[in-house]
């Protein structure tokens, strides 16, 4: 039998030999039997229609929030899985377990994955979460635009995902850099996959960005002045901020080079007069700030963790407010230390050198902050506080080593070495992730209304944290002793194989630390401990004022604020009654309705995506008026507000136990 | 659209941290023919043409081409701003204008000390 040649041909595009592997095949038909499963269980329990009306098509901040750590939690499994991956590889000298190329797809994804697709969303998970009703608002400023942001995310983590089993990953490393991620190096449609999807995702995460820098500054409650604001508010703020300026170059460097690799532009070529350091230069303009985005929402989540859980006030917020904002001008001006070996020269390298010693001070008064307000607090060892403990010491390392590396001849020792590879895990783990895990514990009971396990939860912290230290600090030792990073193999006889060990067995540690967090969330849903008062953790904010979790429009009425910490000086003087409602203060309530538009937009930015990543034209002609219509059905379309009753807000305040008598 | 509701009302909203400034009061648009806004594509789309004319075909010499370019980009800036960006909308608490001023200060930075750090490239090629 023959078969059409141009069904052969793309049969070959879609399955080149590298995503022929028996490993890739398994996980292909373990994730068709699960998509299987998943369509036959929404079908037998009639659940599509609930599916559609109560997550697709919302624009409910609590609910996309929800999704996106939902997203999170499965995008830190994928990445997870390939840092176990890489360990596997690494335990021994001479291992095999992956070719070189596939080691080089894995790590190219592990990275790509936790910063774009696992931190990034864990972080608007945090922020959709709490910062509307931490401020008193009844939704982010602009609700569409907020389905509109998770659903690009979405589709460009979709993007990535599918590369590996359809057209081949992507292999130039996370930041891609060229001339090797240029056609003439990397052919194939694995690079396209990186740039497509960062560009999709990037779209909404500008949007998030603009959304919260407004729903913070335009939305508070009447009375919380900029300095009565939440710390949490107060990082939000920020980190939009920086989000707003810092990923527009991402933006263009991605564009130049998708111009190079499909449209034979030559902006980064070797040839041509391209300048591939000009790459560089514009990742890491966007790289650099995109770190202090990451890290800025734990500041915010361990400035509410710590006073709630040592009953203090936090120690020198004035202190801790200008820290924050001196970090977010300094880390602008900071990118060049993550390429001083370009060649700049001795001006521009010293000049950067400092500038990055220098935001060290901002972040060490952070440190004090915290301890000072812990020191002589009634201190509650709760899980949310238990990751914040582990990162004190943890964040202090990676910071020191992060001077050590700004200093700029010690840096053509360590720059890219495991060092370095160990300096960021220290931070990006062992700051962000910790803040994020301590911010999932802290607020799951607002977001779901009942409490994760607290043995379960103290458990996998411990495991989590040893497993962290025992793979990361002998990565030190190692860089110390000259292996590169993204090495696939290395000899014997090197002093390299002992530490390499350890590293790989603290990777699994901190894998079954991952699973018990996951056992626990299972276990505490199906033996759920209700929040029935709406503040389990005895907090200071307002979001603790409102039922777990809070009803659609969250305030019933719009809290008048008077302090700082509002929700604790009403409990402290004997007010809390005044969030109930009687019959006299309350009134209908407009909330923006469902639309279906989000998910059709980016629908179509995916299928426009496909049509350039596999450079089928007509199919990316087609996903741009996909785009060009979902616009155009959201400008047109009549989007009156519907109206919550009065009876209806009565009703449900009286269920929930809030109506004065 | 879904977010007007969700605006404070105009006027003080008690924050105590409100300017007032003549230039920014609001301009809020009567529905008519909308001049201005066609008037701005057209000639942001002439500017990004003549732009990208000027480098393909090496209309001028390189150093007076950086500097005609800089000045044609805070031009298409200014017109963004002043006429899709509703700057001049301004209602209650001007708080555009820091972040327009953060703005600013990071893209000519980022411009700035991009031109800075590359330089060392003209003496290796």
């Amino acid at each position: 039998m023959t078969m059409n040649p141009w069904i052969l041909h793309l049969m070959k595009r879609l399955f080149p030999p590298q995503v022929l592997l028996p490993d890739i095949i398994g996980i292909d038909i373990g994730l068709t039997i699960a998509a299987i499963a998943a369509i036959v269980f929404l079908t037998k329990t009639k659940r599509w229609g609930w599916l559609w009306r109560e997550w697709i098509t919302t624009v409910d901040h609590k609910k996309i929030g929800i999704m996106y750590l939902l997203a999170a939690l499965v995008m830190l499994f994928r990445g997870g899985v390939d840092a176990l991956m890489i360990r596997t590889q690494l335990i021994a000298p001479h291992q095999h377990f992956m070719s070189a190329q596939q080691y080089d797809e894995v790590f190219t994804t592990h990275g790509t994955v936790m910063i774009f697709f696992m931190a990034m969303p864990m972080v608007f998970a945090l922020f959709n979460a709490a910062v509307p009703l931490m401020i008193g608002a009844r939704d982010v400023a602009f609700p569409r635009l907020n389905a509109i942001s998770f659903w690009l995310f979405a589709f460009g983590a979709i993007l990535l995902n599918i590369s590996f089993s359809i057209g081949g990953s992507p292999d130039a490393g996370w930041m891609s850099y060229p001339p090797y991620s240029e056609l003439m190096f990397d052919p194939g449609v694995g690079e396209n996959y990186f740039l497509l999807s960062l560009q999709v995702a990037g779209i909404g995460t500008i949007a998030t960005g603009i959304n919260f820098l407004v729903t913070v500054l335009r939305l508070r409650a009447p009375g919380m002045t900029l300095t009565r604001m939440p710390i949490f508010a107060w990082s939000a703020l920020i980190t939009s901020s920086l989000i707003l300026f810092a990923f527009p170059p991402l933006t263009v460097a991605l564009g130049l080079t998708m111009l190079d690799r499909i449209f034979g532009a030559s902006f980064f070529t070797l040839g041509h007069q391209g300048m591939p350091m000009m790459y560089a230069n514009l990742f890491w303009i966007f790289g650099h700030p995109e770190v202090y985005i990451l890290i800025m929402p734990p500041f915010g989540i361990f400035s509410e963790v710590v006073p709630t859980f040592s009953k203090k006030p936090l120690f020198g917020y004035e202190a801790m407010v200008a820290s924050l904002l001196a970090i977010s001008i300094l880390s602008y001006g900071t990118w060049v230390h993550h390429f001083f070996e370009m060649g700049a020269g001795p001006g521009v390298n010293s000049f950067f050198g400092l500038s990055t010693m220098l935001i060290a001070i901002p972040t060490g008064v952070k440190m004090f902050n915290w301890i000072f307000t812990m020191w002589g607090g009634r201190i509650r060892i709760t899980v949310p506080m238990l990751w914040q403990l582990a990162f004190v010491p943890t964040f202090v390392v990676g910071g020191a080593t992060g001077v050590m590396l700004a200093t700029v001849p010690a840096d053509y020792q360590y720059h890219n070495s495991y060092f370095m590879i160990a300096h960021f895990h220290n931070v990006i783990l062992g700051g962000t992730v910790f803040g994020l895990l301590s911010g999932l514990y802290y607020w799951w009971p607002k977001m779901f209304g009942w409490k994760l396990n607290h043995r379960q939860g103290v458990w996998a912290c411990l495991l989590f944290v040893v497993g962290f230290w025992l793979t990361f600090m002998p990565q030190y030792f190692l860089g110390f002793q000259g292996m590169t990073r993204r090495m696939s193999s290395y000899p014997p006889g090197l002093g390299w194989t002992a530490l390499n060990f350890w590293s790989t067995i603290g990777a699994y540690v901190m894998g079954v630390g991952f699973l018990i967090m996951v056992y626990n969330i299972i276990w505490s849903r199906i033996h759920p401990d209700w929040d029935t008062t709406g503040d389990p953790w005895d907090a200071r904010t307002l979001e603790w004022s409102l039922p777990s979790p809070a009803p659609e429009y969250n305030f019933a009425r719009i809290p008048q604020v008077h302090s700082r910490d509002e929700w604790w000086e009403m409990k402290q003087e004997g007010r809390t009654d005044e969030v109930k409602i009687s019959e006299k203060t309350v009134h209908a309530i407009h909330m923006p309705r469902n639309t279906p538009m989000p998910v059709l937009l980016a629908l179509a930015f995916f299928v426009g995506s496909i049509g350039m990543v596999f450079e089928w034209f007509w199919l990316a002609i087609l996903g741009g008026l996909g785009v060009v219509a979902a616009l155009a059905y959201g400008s047109f379309a009549n989007y009156s507000e519907k109206e919550i009753s009065r009876d209806t807000i009565l009703q449900t305040e009286a269920q929930l136990g809030r109506l004065e008598s | 659209m879904d977010n007007q509701q969700q605006l404070p009302p105009p006027g003080p909203t008690g924050h105590g941290d409100e300017v007032e400034v003549r230039i920014l009061t609001p301009h809020i648009a009567q529905p008519h023919f909308p001049t201005m806004q066609v008037t701005g594509y057209g000639l942001s789309l002439a500017i990004t043409l003549i732009a990208f004319a000027m480098v393909a075909y090496h209309w001028i010499g390189l150093d007076t081409l950086v500097t005609v370019l800089v000045v044609m980009a805070f031009i298409q800036g200014a017109l963004q701003l002043g006429i899709f960006m509703h700057l001049r909308e301004a209602k209650g608490t001007l708080w555009h204008l820091p972040v327009l001023a953060l703005a600013l200060f990071i893209g000519i930075g980022i411009v700035g000390f991009s031109m800075w750090i590359m330089l060392f490239k003209s003496g290796v090629s």
